[in-house]
Formats: structure tokens, sequence, C-alpha cells
């Protein structure tokens, strides 16, 4: 995968889209000055564990000795249930379970699960094995992690541009993509074992 | 395929039918007339939707490198999904948005009439017939039909009441199944012969 496909699949779990109206419930109280600080912060939390787990996944999956093969049918799979999950949403997710209380949020839930939440984490640690340039995976990283920060910080006028129902209809394509990709890196995977079959 | 067929098909995933009992039941405080303008509002969201993605589906497909049969393959599972959902669908207008507010695109216009599975409908039907123009005409006519039944679905609920319309959403589902079901088993045909 290049580096714009890697991008674009990080953006897309991220959701920032869709976490804009989970952040701005939990912070809707504080001034914007101290809103944005807070959203820098738990960014970057957020951001240390992606770095942190893209180490790891290097490390595990060595020790491991995890197939290609393996690697993409599992994170077709997952970034299909991702994917599922934004279109059809549960009453369970931890965006609907969001607890309101008193003080500022410190790193869950925003950081973590909101931002980095284990599907991301999981399939960070797979992409860092799958590739073999070790600096594309944290590039793509910095990069969709740039892009999702700045919506989040224009949050407030993003909402009141698209209004709730445009932010959702947003929301909603990019679930599509998701399942677009996962249905592609799963096939992927099939096709490289039909290979090795042979 | 040929255009009036395009036109079934848009207009079977659309769905004008089945998801008219849930689109009055949300729209049920409001006055006849102003249902009709909501409506008639609702669907011209949702052709321009749908047309967006007719001109500008395949550009992010290559942006993606997303191959033909995954595509055919997401609209399968998505429109089964769907269609499992019609079929054993529970009834009542419990899952209606509870605010005060007038629906706008949300929820009629994108994820009833022009969801995912009409957007991916759309996209393998352009990839697979490199005519636009068709598609095009093929979209206005299933457009035409929707919003026939969507604006006249007030008196559709008078004539054969409530069951009558739960029962039509079942078929629709059944139908509905097959079609995504025959999309799965191309899907994975075109994957083998890729191999």
């Amino acid at each position: 995968m290049d580096l714009f496909s890697l991008t674009i699949i990080l953006f897309l779990i991220m959701d920032p889209i869709g976490n804009i109206s989970s952040f701005l419930k939990l912070l809707h109280e504080l001034p914007q000055r101290q809103r944005n600080k807070i959203i820098l912060r738990e960014m970057t939390i957020a951001l240390i564990a992606m770095i942190i787990f893209n180490f790891i996944g290097e490390a595990i999956f060595n020790v491991l000795k995890i197939s290609e093969i393996t690697l993409r049918l599992t994170s077709g799979v997952i970034l299909f249930l991702v994917g599922i999950k934004i279109l059809f949403p549960a009453i369970d997710s931890p965006r609907a379970n969001l607890s309101l209380e008193e003080g500022e949020p410190f790193v869950t839930p925003l950081a973590i699960p909101l931002v980095a939440g284990p599907s991301l984490l999981g399939i960070i640690m797979l992409f860092s094995h799958l590739e073999t340039n070790y600096f594309i995976v944290p590039a793509a990283i910095v990069i969709a992690w740039t892009l999702s920060l700045m919506i989040l910080l224009s949050g407030k006028h993003l909402q009141r541009i698209l209004t709730d129902n445009g932010l959702k209809a947003a929301e909603r394509l990019m679930g599509m993509v998701l399942i677009l990709i996962a249905i592609q890196t799963t096939f992927d995977g099939l096709h490289h074992f039909i290979l090795s079959c042979r | 395929m040929e255009i009036l067929s395009l036109a079934l098909t848009f207009f079977i995933v659309a769905n004008p039918i089945g998801n008219s009992p849930t689109i009055l039941s949300l729209l049920r405080h409001y006055p006849f007339e102003r249902q009709r303008i909501i409506m008639f509002r609702e669907s011209v969201i949702s052709l321009l939707i749908a047309l967006f993605f007719l001109f500008f589906g395949e550009m992010f497909l290559n942006a993606l490198h997303i191959s033909r049969y995954s595509l055919v393959l997401t609209g399968g599972i998505v429109l089964f999904l769907l269609a499992l959902k019609m079929i054993f669908h529970s009834s009542g207008p419990a899952e209606a948005d509870q605010t005060k507010q007038e629906p706008f695109i949300v929820p009629i216009a994108t994820p009833m009439i022009s969801g995912a599975g009409l957007m991916t409908v759309i996209m393998v039907n352009a990839a697979a017939e490199h005519n636009n123009i068709k598609i095009f005409f093929a979209i206005l006519i299933a457009w035409i039909g929707v919003t026939g039944v969507l604006v006249t679905s007030p008196y559709i609920q008078k004539l054969i009441g409530r069951n009558g319309m739960a029962a039509l959403e079942q078929i629709m589902g059944m139908i509905l199944g097959l079609i995504s079901m025959n999309m799965i088993v191309d899907a994975l045909r075109l994957f083998v012969q890729t191999q």
C-alpha cells in the first residue's frame, strides 16, 4: 500500500467527523481557548499511543512469525466491522454512552477509545509489520492525525456550516469507503493465500 | 442491462414503498400538504446525491486502488444486510427521531432513499456500462417513480392500510435479498476469474 491509501485508512478509522459531536458534547461548557487546549492535549496523547503501538506491532509480529496473508485477512475483517459500526451505529458503542462527569476529561474517553480505539491501534500494529519501509506508517499516522486535529479544532464551525445532519451524512460516506477498503484488503489476503497454495 | 431494468433496480434499491411507512411515521405530526412538500424536497436531495455518485464515484475508487469485485461485493453485502433488516423488521415508530426538528437530508434522503446500497449499485452499474448518459436517464426514470410513490404515499397508506404496507416491505426485502446474493456470487466469480 502507498502512503496515500494508508493515510486515508487511518483517517477514516480515527473518524474525526463522527467524533466532533462527542468532543463538543463533553467540552461545550468550556471557553474556546481552553477547549482547544484540551483537544490538542487529548490528540497528542492519542498520537503517542499510536506511535507506541506502531513499534510494539513490529516487535510482536516478528516474534510470533505471523504471515502476510494472516495480517491482510485480519486487517480486512477488522476494517469491515469498523465500517459496519459506522454505517449502522450500535446502541452500546462508547460514543452513545458518554458519561457526562464533572470536570474536564483526561485520556478517557476522548483520546482513548474515541480517537485511538482498539481497532485503530490493532490496524496500526498490523500495518507496521506489513510495510517493509519503516517510515511509511509513522508518516501516514502523522498526516492523518494532523488532518483529524484540524477538523476537531474547527469542529464548532464545521457543525454550524454543515449542521448535525451534514456531519452525519459525511460520516456515513466515510463508513462506506472504509467497507470498500476492508473488502479489498480481505480479497488481497485471499489472493496471496491462493498464490501460496500453488 | 436495458435502461428500464436499470431504472427498476434503482427503484427497488431506493425502496420508496418499503420506506414510506417509516417516513410517514416521521412526518405524521405535519399537515398533509407539508408532508408532500417535505417528501418532494427529500427526493430532490436524494437525486443530487445519486448523481454525485454517478459522476465522481469512480474517482476515489481509482485513488484507493479498489477493484471491480470489491465494489460488487461491498454492494452485495450492504444490500444483503439491508434486506435482512427489511424482512425481519420490527415495526413501530420507536426508531424515529424524537427531536421536534423537521427531518432534513438525514434520515429520509440519505440513509433511506439514496443509501449506501443505492450509491454502490449506481457505481457498480456505472463501472459496468461505461455509459453515464444511460445511467443518468435510468436514475431520472427511477427518481420519477420514487418521487411519485413518496408524494402519494399519504394516499397509499389510506388505501392499503398499515398491514398492507408491512407486507409490501417484506416482499421488497425478499427481492432485495435475491438481488444482493446475486451480486455476492458475481463478485466471487469475478475474483476467482482473476486468479
